[in-house]
């Protein structure tokens, strides 16, 4: 019922032919600020497409240690689905590893009905994996946006159809949506305060390897109020040194 | 004389079924790439195509060619700034965005980095029509340039599921990219020091961490910081972020 509502108000808000794009991206991605909400409907409406009941977007940690999918929202949003706890489990852990070195979609078949094996086997440049959720049929897209950040697109549900053509749809739809809420994920992004011009100036320079003599001589101020502009930086990021600021800076995507 | 508008019009129907004579969808050595790449080419309308990745010299972005049947003249007149420059283009296309050219013969530019004098060269090179499209890899970041010598044969739709295709089928051959790229010479213990340093750690810290001692951390480091040709550690943590390392 709500995924057919979902879809009406989809179709009305952009009533004109349906872009292969998926219906955001009319340039909205770069100019409207999206919310979780807003990210859970345009996930559903591409499970609406696909005829998926469940649906799941995860954030693949950059940490090398942790090995483990963390649940961004499901098809139970604001709750979370009993299918993302399984893939959130071990179970996950294989997936993770695919994801940072492929992008090729992986399916699997657990349902005990031969629909979803049938509608899976035939696709092109996808592979089978063992069951994410025992019991479950699914599909699940590796996703990637800038700076290194890394996921997963997880459709379940035994009566998925699923065509070759829409497989490259599917998928690229997943990038602009995972690529959205990459950019609002709440955390770091949103608690750090503004930084100033001048600041991001002498990141930028001390990014590049440069010291805090080389900044003052470059930005033509004393070595104490480079240092100061660093030093302010730090703590605005919530960070303990120079070197993590850089490093926080570059993943929030504040200099290049 | 084709309207910009009416270009910019998607229609379902003009995707080309190439998926259903994909010869290619095995990719393990070099020889597949090239006649993966080809096929695909062809299959869009385009003309020439070129693999490239971005790495990291000093401060500059370099564009390393991993695979391209642009003739040889055009690279050496077009020039590797240039080609660097193609890529990192802001029109360029990230997957699931509506593919823009950057160069087309018709449209004016409208906030990509390739002058007009620039695009003039490439359009005489047979580059009239060019598309710069991004390619997720897991997390290893290449661009591809499709070009057509005659404006408006590259199709926008099929550019769009061809992206997605060659997302695939490098993802088969990611030993051969690595090489290519050389995007990680880093061994496991030297990018894991340098993660924990990233995270705010100092090296006693990450000593504890990795149960090593801190002058073995500091070997780690140095070693790492020697191999991504960086000046100290903030510089090669940055140069690891941006190429995708850490």
């Amino acid at each position: 019922m709500q995924a057919r509502e979902a879809r009406q108000s989809a179709e009305a808000l952009f009533n004109q032919n349906r872009s292969p794009f998926g219906a955001f991206s009319l340039g909205s991605e770069t100019h409207h600020a999206v919310t979780i909400p807003d990210a859970v409907r345009r996930c559903r409406w591409i499970a609406v497409d696909l005829n998926a009941s469940g649906f799941g977007l995860f954030f693949v940690s950059p940490s090398m240690e942790r090995a483990r999918l963390v649940p961004c929202f499901d098809s139970d949003y604001p709750g979370v689905s009993v299918s993302s706890k399984f893939m959130s489990g071990s179970n996950g852990e294989d997936m993770v590893r695919h994801a940072r070195v492929s992008t090729s979609p992986r399916w699997w078949a657990d349902g005990g009905a031969p629909g979803p094996e049938a509608t899976f086997r035939d696709l092109l440049w996808t592979e089978r994996t063992a069951p994410m959720v025992p019991g479950s049929s699914g599909i699940a897209f590796p996703v990637h946006a800038e700076r290194g950040q890394c996921g997963l697109v997880v459709f379940l549900g035994d009566e998925m159809a699923l065509s070759q053509e829409a497989v490259y749809e599917t998928h690229a739809r997943c990038y602009a949506l995972f690529r959205a809420v990459a950019r609002i994920r709440p955390g770091e992004a949103g608690r750090t305060g503004i930084i100033s011009k001048r600041e991001l100036e002498c990141l930028k320079l001390a990014a590049n390897g440069h010291t805090s003599e080389d900044i003052a001589r470059l930005l033509k101020l004393s070595v104490h109020t480079a240092n100061q502009y660093l030093t302010q930086t730090t703590q605005k990021l919530n960070a303990v040194n120079r070197t993590q600021a850089v490093a926080k800076a570059l993943r929030l995507g504040l200099i290049e | 004389m084709m309207d910009s508008g009416n270009k910019n019009e998607m229609t379902n129907s003009a995707a080309p079924a190439f998926s259903d004579n994909a010869a290619h969808t095995r990719l393990t050595c070099r020889g597949d790439l090239t006649a993966f790449l080809m096929q695909l080419s062809a299959a869009i309308g385009g003309d020439s195509y070129m693999l490239l990745a971005l790495v990291h010299d000093q401060t500059r972005l370099n564009a390393r060619i991993v695979a391209s049947n642009w003739i040889f003249d055009a690279i050496e007149l077009v020039g590797q700034r240039l080609i660097a420059t193609l890529a990192q283009d802001p029109l360029n296309t990230a997957p699931g965005t509506r593919p823009r050219p950057l160069v087309a013969a018709q449209a004016p530019q409208t906030g990509g980095l390739v002058s007009g004098e620039e695009a003039k060269m490439l359009s005489v090179l047979g580059h009239a029509e060019l598309y710069s499209l991004r390619l997720n890899v897991g997390r290893q970041r290449l661009f591809l340039l499709f070009s057509a010598a005659e404006p408006g044969s590259l199709d926008a739709t099929a550019l769009a599921w061809a992206q997605m295709q060659c997302c695939y089928a490098l993802s088969q051959i990611p030993e051969l990219l690595a090489e290519a790229s050389m995007q990680d010479p880093l061994s496991d213990r030297e990018r894991e020091c340098l993660f924990w340093v990233s995270e705010g750690k100092t090296t006693d810290e990450t000593a504890l961490i990795l149960g090593v001692s801190s002058n073995t951390v500091n070997g780690y480091i140095t070693h790492a910081i020697q191999k991504l040709s960086a000046s100290n550690r903030a510089m090669a943590i940055a140069t690891a972020i941006r190429s995708g390392i850490i």
